[in-house]
């Protein structure tokens, strides 16, 4: 009988060992903190920085809001808010200082392959990631001006920007920024000038001192804001 | 009747405590040769309570069964079946019958115990 138990026992230690073997490799944590220190700052920073612009957008709209409360024509500061949004929207023409970009077809000369339509979408959007990046204030792809809801899509194997083709070269993209002469160097040296040259396709930039970039012509689609009825 | 769960609670603490790691991909394996195991002791306990006991029987059934159990998985890795699923399949199935055998013996012997002392 003691023998018995001391051959269970045996087993038991055995399965034991083998569940918690078994038990460690199944719960091992999956998805450990696999940045680096350098990776660890650029975030820190990169949230700095979002933090320090809500900030100033809470310091802009209490000033609205002091404004509103300290004048007795509330009117005059609405309408200003509103022009100020407007233009922000993009539904306003605006001019200044910015940089004009050409993208032409550039073909060397064993070019082998059909013709060049339109530029592709991708190329398109990584331009605007980055001139944004490079603090554009306003953009305007061919004389469609490039809003908050602007999509850029596919079809049929030519560009459209705003629902309308982009279909003729050289495109021009105008660009409205506060130092045209450091985007231009930025541009003329970005990563998006080699990758539009894979794709036979020539970035020129020039600087300009007057720009004029056309309204945002088309309804804004609004889905998921409703105003607010006072009182209601 | 304590020294098995002792020995139970000391391999678990000895595979915790030795930080023993083993890769991915025998991860299947142990937990076979776990199942394997597991029906090797509930049919030892049934065989105890039933007085049908063979230590040798249990010793080579334990090893053999873990042994085969793994290696069928092997096997069916290398084959590209699902074979781990036959032992899955097996083992569950003998697992939990021995176990109902077990509770039905435990239930004949409370209710023995209870109807005579419902007679004393």
């Amino acid at each position: 009988m003691n023998n018995r138990m001391t051959i269970f026992a045996c087993v038991t230690i055995i399965i034991g060992f083998m569940v918690a073997v078994q038990f460690q490799a199944v719960s091992e944590p999956e998805n450990r903190e696999g940045r680096n220190m350098a990776e660890l700052r650029q975030d820190l920073v990169a949230e700095k920085e979002k933090q320090q612009r809500l900030n100033e957008e809470l310091e802009r709209q209490r000033e609205i809001l002091y404004q509103l409360e300290q004048t007795e024509d509330v009117e005059e500061v609405m309408g200003d808010v509103i022009t100020e949004l407007q233009e922000q929207a993009g539904l306003t023409e605006v001019s200044g200082p910015g940089i004009i970009l050409k993208i032409d077809v550039a073909f060397d000369v064993d070019y082998e392959g059909g013709a060049i339509r339109s530029v592709p979408p991708y190329l398109v959007r990584l331009l605007i990631n980055e001139l944004n990046i490079q603090g554009a204030t306003h953009i305007a792809i061919d004389m469609q001006r490039y809003v908050a809801t602007t999509a850029i899509r596919e079809a049929n194997g030519r560009t459209l920007v705003n629902g309308s083709w982009l279909s003729h070269f050289p495109l021009e993209i105008k660009v409205i920024t506060d130092d045209p002469e450091s985007m231009h160097h930025a541009m003329m040296s970005s990563q998006s000038r080699e990758l539009f040259s894979y794709e036979n396709l020539s970035l020129v930039s020039t600087p300009v001192n007057q720009v004029e970039l056309p309204a945002y012509e088309k309804d804004y689609r609004v889905r998921f804001m409703e105003p607010v009825q006072e009182g209601s | 009747m304590w020294l098995p769960l002792l020995a139970l609670i000391i391999g678990i603490l000895f595979g915790f405590l030795t930080d023993f790691q083993i890769s991915d991909e025998y991860s299947s394996y142990l937990s076979i040769a776990v199942l394997a195991a597991l029906d090797t002791l509930v049919g030892g306990i049934r065989a105890h309570l039933e007085k049908t006991f063979d230590d040798k029987v249990f010793i080579t059934g334990f090893f053999t069964n873990i042994f085969l159990a793994a290696s069928l998985a092997f096997l069916g890795v290398h084959l590209g079946v699902d074979l781990y699923l036959a032992a899955v399949f097996a083992f569950g199935v003998r697992l939990f019958h021995n176990i109902a055998i077990i509770r039905r013996i435990f239930l004949v012997k409370w209710t023995k115990k209870s109807d005579s002392t419902t007679k004393d």
